[in-house]
Formats: C-alpha cells, structure tokens, sequence
C-alpha cells in the first residue's frame, strides 16, 4: 500500500478526532479513540470519500475496524494492493 | 462481516436475542418480518435492524411522489463500540433502497440517530411544540415536567392556591369565543376528498391526506375527527392519563392532524381548541411544522415550547422543497399519533 494513502487516512483522522497526527496509528480503532463514536464513523467515511473520490458501499464499511484496515479499503478501492 | 438482508421468518429468533441486548436502548424491532424490514446480520447474529415504509407525498402541488419513512433504524453500536459502523451501514443501505426519505419525531436533535442523519446530510428541523393550558390549578399541580424540583413544586403550588397561576393563564391563554362549531364525524367522506384536492397544492410538502388514508389511519374510536364546516378538519385525542413523565395523571388533548388551506387554518384551530376547552381537558398540546397553522395556534392562546419531535429529510428529498416551514407537517405523520 503506498505510504502516501496511510498518511493522508493519518491526516484526516488526527483532524477528525482532534488529535495530533502521531497518535493516529494502524491500530487506533474506537475502542482505544474516545471520540470515535457512529457519527464520527460517518464524518470519517464522507472525508474519505471527498478525499479520495470515491463511494463505499454499505457492506464495506464494516470492514474499518482500524485505521490500518481503513487505509487498505481505500488502496483496494483505488486499485493499490498491500 | 456484517450483510444487509430483508428480514425473514428465519431470523425471528435471532432478532429477539438482538432485542435482547439492545434493552437498554429502550426501544425494540418489531418481530413480524414484512416488505420493507432489513437487518444488518453478523453470520447468525442480528446487529442492527431498520424499517421502510412507502408513503406518497405531494410536493408543491405535484402528482403524489413515493416516498419512504426510515423508521425503527437499531444498530447494536448503541450498546456496543464495536458494532458503531452498523447504524451507518443501515442508513447507507435505505438510502440505496430509495434516495428520498424521510424520519419523524427522534426524541430531539440532540440524540444519536439527528445526529447521524444530519452528518448524513440530511436537513432536520424541529416541529414546533405548543401548548395551552385549560385548566390552570390541575395543570399547576400535575404537570410533572415542570414540578422535578421541590422549589419549582413549591412555587406551583403557590401558584396554584392563590389563584395567582389562574390568573396568570387567562391573562395569557384565554378561552376561545366565538368560533365555528365543529361536527365530530365517524368517517371522512367525498368532502374530503375534494378538501384535500384544494388544499395540497398550498403546500411545499404534504403526505396524502385523502378520505381513503383517512379512514384507515384514524379508525379507531380513540380519535376525535372534527370537520369545521367546509373549511377543513382536525383529529384530535382527548387522553387521561396516569402517572406519565411527562404529564402525570392529566387529561391531555392534542390537535394531532389538521387539514384546511393556510388561510382558513386560523379558523380551523379555533374551533377545535373551543371543542376541546368545552370537554374541560386540563392541556392541549399539538405540533406543527406550517407557518400558518403556527399563527393559527398563537392566534388561539397557543404558546411555543421546546420540541423534541424532529422532521429530517434525506439530501434529494430536501432538494425538492427549500423551506420545511412550509411543509404540512405533524403528529399526524409518519407513524401517526402515538405516545399521546
């Protein structure tokens, strides 16, 4: 997965939850973000989307358990693989 | 990985352990599987839940419009951090069934699902509560809303003793004169079907209010159906009640629907409010989202309070009307006059 995709998924997710990009890490998930509640899942989905340029379907979302998993849905989704 | 699939007699069981463990949400899923229910499931495990229900709208006069109400949605995220992403799944999901819908009523802005859905981009607009006190010394001693404190309770009794609170309301609310009798019917009949083709177009946005849907929503005996003349007609429920949060044990009538043109709402709503002061309820309360019937209610000694019935619209169902105040809602949409 090409780091730039991790960094910019760091980026908007240290932006969404308020916290300085180095706290975001593969693992952060929201069992260990406070903030991460189901309307911050959306906000963080939107961001994604408009970053990104692309849609996830209903099914996908389920898969972000992790920061980690988020930045390989969105490689996958645009074609990168790990 | 979690599916979105209609719901089926197969999965009754395992929604009622979903039930089960969502309790502490206070609100359960129906366990009849029907058209338009779809459950978010994890292998054999039910995760979350949601309803539509197709319904016609008119918008700005236009032919009727499917529409659908997002009803009952239930993610297991309420109860468990690690099911959070299910109530964005389900509104995804009804969003892909049907691009224009809309959700009722949701306890106030302030709770998840207003929440969700105007991160969404959904548009959410209160309804606008009002209230009118009848019977001033019941409605000082029982309004349990207002007496959780012993000073509030203590200055309400005083109020209420005294003589002061009585005079207090009628100087502000005072009894309707002179208004138009109203007729209390058993069913709606060829009238309102032509009411209701001369009124639709008056709104920006307005659920089908034909006799047929009439009939089948109001039948109960429960309900009160006023026509007030040929100029429109309200539904009213005259409720006592018993020990309530909100109301403790006081006899409570709202004006739950209404139809009329904007103009003659004023006339509409004065009636009804003479009808229901004549039945010596202690309180009428009513919703609505028009800002003619808003004037009608004031006009009637009507007063605003806080409102925690919210009307949220889906992006391309908003599209289709700039200005909720214009629309013709309330209690009388989407799952109808409950909790009343």
């Amino acid at each position: 997965m090409p780091a730039s995709i991790t960094e910019r998924v760091r980026v908007i997710a240290a932006d969404l939850f308020h916290l300085p990009p180095e706290r975001i890490t593969e693992q952060s998930s929201p069992e260990l973000i406070e903030d991460w509640d189901s309307v911050q899942h959306l906000n963080l989905i939107l961001a994604l989307e408009s970053e990104f340029k692309l849609h996830f379907e209903p099914e996908e979302i389920d898969l972000m358990k992790t920061i980690g998993d988020v930045s390989a849905l969105v490689a996958a989704k645009l074609g990168h693989r790990n | 990985m979690i599916r979105l699939v209609p719901f089926t007699a197969g999965w009754i069981e395992a929604t009622r352990v979903f039930n089960c463990r969502v309790a502490a949400t206070g609100f359960e899923f129906p366990l009849q599987p029907a058209e338009g229910s779809y459950l978010a499931v994890d292998g054999n495990a039910v995760r979350g839940a949601y309803m539509l229900r197709p319904q016609c709208f008119h918008l700005h006069g236009g032919e009727a419009e499917e529409v659908a109400h997002y009803r009952l949605p239930l993610s297991e995220g309420a109860v468990n951090r690690a099911y959070l992403s299910v109530g964005v799944q389900l509104v995804r999901h009804a969003m892909r069934q049907q691009p224009m819908l809309y959700a009722l009523g949701m306890g106030g802005m302030a709770n998840p699902l207003p929440r969700l859905l105007a991160a969404a981009g959904w548009r959410l607009t209160e309804v606008p509560f009002f209230f009118k006190v009848v019977r001033p010394f019941r409605f000082l001693r029982g309004m349990q809303h207002l007496r959780r404190t012993r000073i509030r309770r203590l200055a309400m009794d005083l109020a209420a003793f005294s003589g002061v609170g009585r005079a207090g309301v009628r100087l502000i609310q005072p009894a309707v004169r002179g208004a138009l009798e109203v007729e209390c019917i058993e069913r709606f009949g060829a009238w309102a079907d032509e009411l209701w083709r001369s009124c639709r177009g008056c709104y920006a946005c307005i659920a089908e209010r034909d006799a047929a849907t009439l009939n089948k929503r109001y039948a109960e005996p429960k309900y009160l159906r006023l026509k007030v003349a040929n100029l429109g007609w309200t539904v009213a429920l005259d409720t006592q009640m018993h020990g309530d949060a909100h109301f403790g044990d006081l006899r409570v009538a709202t004006i739950a629907d209404t139809l009329a043109t904007p103009g003659a709402a004023g006339e509409v709503i004065r009636a009804a409010t003479a009808y229901l002061e004549r039945r010596a309820v202690d309180l009428i309360i009513s919703n609505q989202m028009h800002v003619a019937w808003r004037e009608a209610l004031r006009a009637s000694g009507f007063r605003q309070g806080p409102s925690n019935f919210v009307f949220a619209v889906s992006e391309p169902l908003a599209s289709r009307f700039d200005d909720s105040g214009q629309a013709h809602i309330n209690r009388g949409d989407g799952d109808g006059p409950i909790h009343l």
